[in-house]
């Protein structure tokens, strides 16, 4: 009897109890980019270690093996002047990867020290500043780049980061102005003003800590965009020379590369330097997702 | 806001261009004249080197290079302000002469790439923001991460091999063949290539906001109003919430243009295209002042008013902006 009424009686509106998986512990490795860290390290590692993996001397211009096909003596075939591209690709990757981060360093310290100060300064003064950088940003980046070079002479390693360094530092600057008006009004920002903490002492102890998480994100795609530049100057013939081997002068043989359709010329430092910038910019992006995450918390 | 008001408002951003643009003229005039170089050689050729220091100082007063920078930059922008821009020293012309033709081409690429770019990046961002973490969209961002980290020659270079190396259906430099500049089909078919690079290049960055700023505007209030109210998906996407992305949007393209532009001296100089990216380079290189002057100012001018124009539109949008930058002067600083 009892049973019947109970498969006769039902309760209107009862919903089954959503059966709850256990959630397994976010482990370390979820959710970061951990396939992209890898293979940028590993071409760090290849960048910095070249000398061990380089098959040939990556400077020597064999005439006799000049635009050969990737074989199995030179594996990524061999450039118009008949140098070893395999060699080529870690020894000029050093170059690279040197420029872009030497001209991010620059250039993040220039946003750091002239946003701190627009941010610091009074109203008039900082519109000002604000204007001029204005003014910065609408000269062409390329003619500002081709007369830093013309006052500096020939190009070198140095020198070009400089040059990309001076033209890249307006965007991170504006994000560190705008940081530091929002805490430079802060009770330990006064109070170590107070107490005689000059300008470099409460950049440093106080505003750079709060606002390096959100630039980070910047300075990671700074990087990336350095590489481009040095890439694109170098292929233009306003770069490095073609001695000095890098990827992007490396490219720049790709015109003559064209007539002989020798596409290992092109594609493979190509993708060489393509995938190292989608590294950087997974890295990059996963940054700003953090930065994010961590603002909405609070 | 009174007419009055509007006035003084527009009066004042009509002074603050004028002023930065005069300021932008002094600087590069400054900066092109102290480079080290001899503007000579772009005059004279490889003469210069057999010159005495007497024919050398005739040649310099003749070309007003011997007075001091600030005379010099008085003369010129009393010259400039009647519309006399002064000769090219390498094409011995008139500027105006030497950029109308070139001008237009960069223009012709610049500007059907743009239109590309606006069409194409808002179609995208709203297909993206409507299949939102299907696969398609995934697939497309994924897509679009790796075509940002292109370096434009690059692709120029991939697609020469392509289409012109080994199909042979494209050409692969100029803006016309030889003798054929009035053909449109034949300009039609030399603009393919290098507007596909121009647009790539640029197309996912600006899709990518329209795609963020509709999933941020779809999560809003009054999309739950609207539902309820009983409207389709595609009413309140195109009804409501692309209403409110427009501006937005609108103002980030005003600030886009220039940089489009820009990126067209790249693709100029992988395709050889006759432009003015490439006259710009020649110019800063030799010391060809003249000609740099114009052309830097004729770029600079575009991007104080394309910025100054999404500023506008986005006090417009939000007279927030505008009470913000008062309140800023009153030392408080809270945003």
């Amino acid at each position: 009897m009892m049973e019947t009424a109970n498969d006769s009686f039902q309760i209107v509106g009862q919903r089954p109890a959503p059966e709850r998986t256990a959630r397994l512990p976010k482990k370390w490795f979820q959710g970061k980019p951990l396939i992209s860290i890898m293979i940028l390290a590993a071409i760090i590692l290849g960048c910095l270690c070249a000398e061990l993996i380089m098959t040939k001397d990556p400077t020597y211009m064999d005439l006799q093996n000049y635009n050969q096909a990737p074989n199995r003596e030179f594996l990524f075939g061999t450039d118009t002047m008949g140098r070893d591209i395999f060699s080529m690709l870690w020894y000029g990757g050093r170059i690279s990867l040197t420029i872009g981060v030497l001209s991010t360093f620059i250039s993040t310290f220039l946003a750091i020290v002239i946003g701190s100060f627009c941010g610091i300064a009074p109203q008039w003064l900082d519109s000002l500043l604000m204007r001029f950088t204005e003014i910065f940003l609408s000269i062409p980046s390329l003619l500002l780049i081709i007369l830093f070079q013309a006052v500096w002479g020939k190009a070198n390693v140095f020198s070009l980061s400089v040059v990309i360094g001076l033209t890249s530092w307006t965007s991170i600057a504006k994000v560190v102005r705008t940081e530091v008006r929002q805490i430079r009004n802060n009770e330990y920002v006064i109070a170590s003003r107070c107490m005689g903490g000059n300008f470099f002492h409460i950049l440093w102890k106080h505003l750079t800590p709060n606002f390096l998480p959100s630039i980070m994100f910047m300075v990671v795609m700074n990087i990336r965009s350095a590489i481009i530049s040095e890439s694109t100057l170098s292929f233009m013939g306003i770069g490095l020379p073609l001695e000095i081997i890098s990827w992007g002068s490396m490219l720049s043989l790709a015109e003559k590369a064209l007539l002989t359709s020798s596409w290992w010329i092109i594609l493979i430092p190509g993708i060489f330097l393509i995938t190292t910038l989608l590294c950087m910019t997974n890295i990059g992006n996963y940054l700003r997702r953090s930065g994010n995450q961590k603002e909405s918390n609070l | 806001m009174g007419k009055r008001d509007r006035n003084l408002y527009y009066g004042k951003k009509l002074l603050l261009f004028l002023g930065s643009v005069f300021l932008l003229s002094v600087v590069v005039f400054y900066v092109a004249r102290l480079a080290p170089g001899d503007p000579l050689v772009s005059y004279y050729g490889d003469r210069t080197e057999k010159m005495s220091p007497a024919e050398r100082e005739w040649a310099m007063e003749k070309l007003g290079l011997n007075e001091p920078i600030y005379v010099q930059y008085v003369k010129w922008l009393e010259n400039a302000v009647h519309g006399n821009f002064g000769i090219s020293f390498k094409y011995k012309q008139d500027v105006i002469k030497v950029i109308s033709q070139r001008m237009t081409n960069t223009l012709l690429l610049g500007g059907i790439g743009f239109l590309i770019i606006f069409a194409g990046s808002l179609l995208l961002g709203i297909f993206c923001a409507w299949n939102e973490e299907k696969w398609i969209d995934k697939i497309l961002c994924r897509l679009g991460t790796i075509s940002s980290c292109i370096p434009e020659f690059w692709i120029s270079l991939v697609l020469i091999l392509i289409f012109s190396v080994t199909l042979r259906i494209l050409p692969s430099s100029g803006a016309y063949s030889t003798g054929k500049a009035a053909d449109i089909p034949d300009r039609i078919l030399h603009l393919i290539l290098p507007l596909t690079v121009v647009s790539l290049e640029h197309l996912w960055y600006y899709a990518y906001m329209v795609r963020n700023k509709i999933q941020e505007e779809v999560r809003a209030d009054y999309v739950l109003l609207a539902k309820s109210k009983g409207l389709g998906k595609k009413g309140i996407l195109f009804g409501h919430c692309l209403r409110n992305v427009m501006p937005s949007y609108l103002s980030i393209m005003a600030i886009a243009v220039p940089h489009v532009l820009g990126g067209t001296f790249v693709v100029e100089s992988v395709f050889s295209y006759p432009g003015i990216g490439a006259l710009s380079y020649e110019s800063a290189r030799y010391h060809d002042y003249n000609l740099l002057m114009i052309l830097c100012m004729i770029s600079g001018i575009l991007v104080i008013f394309c910025n100054m124009l999404s500023q506008i539109i986005n006090e417009h949008i939000d007279p927030r902006i505008r009470a913000r930058e008062i309140t800023d002067t009153s030392e408080v600083t809270d945003l």
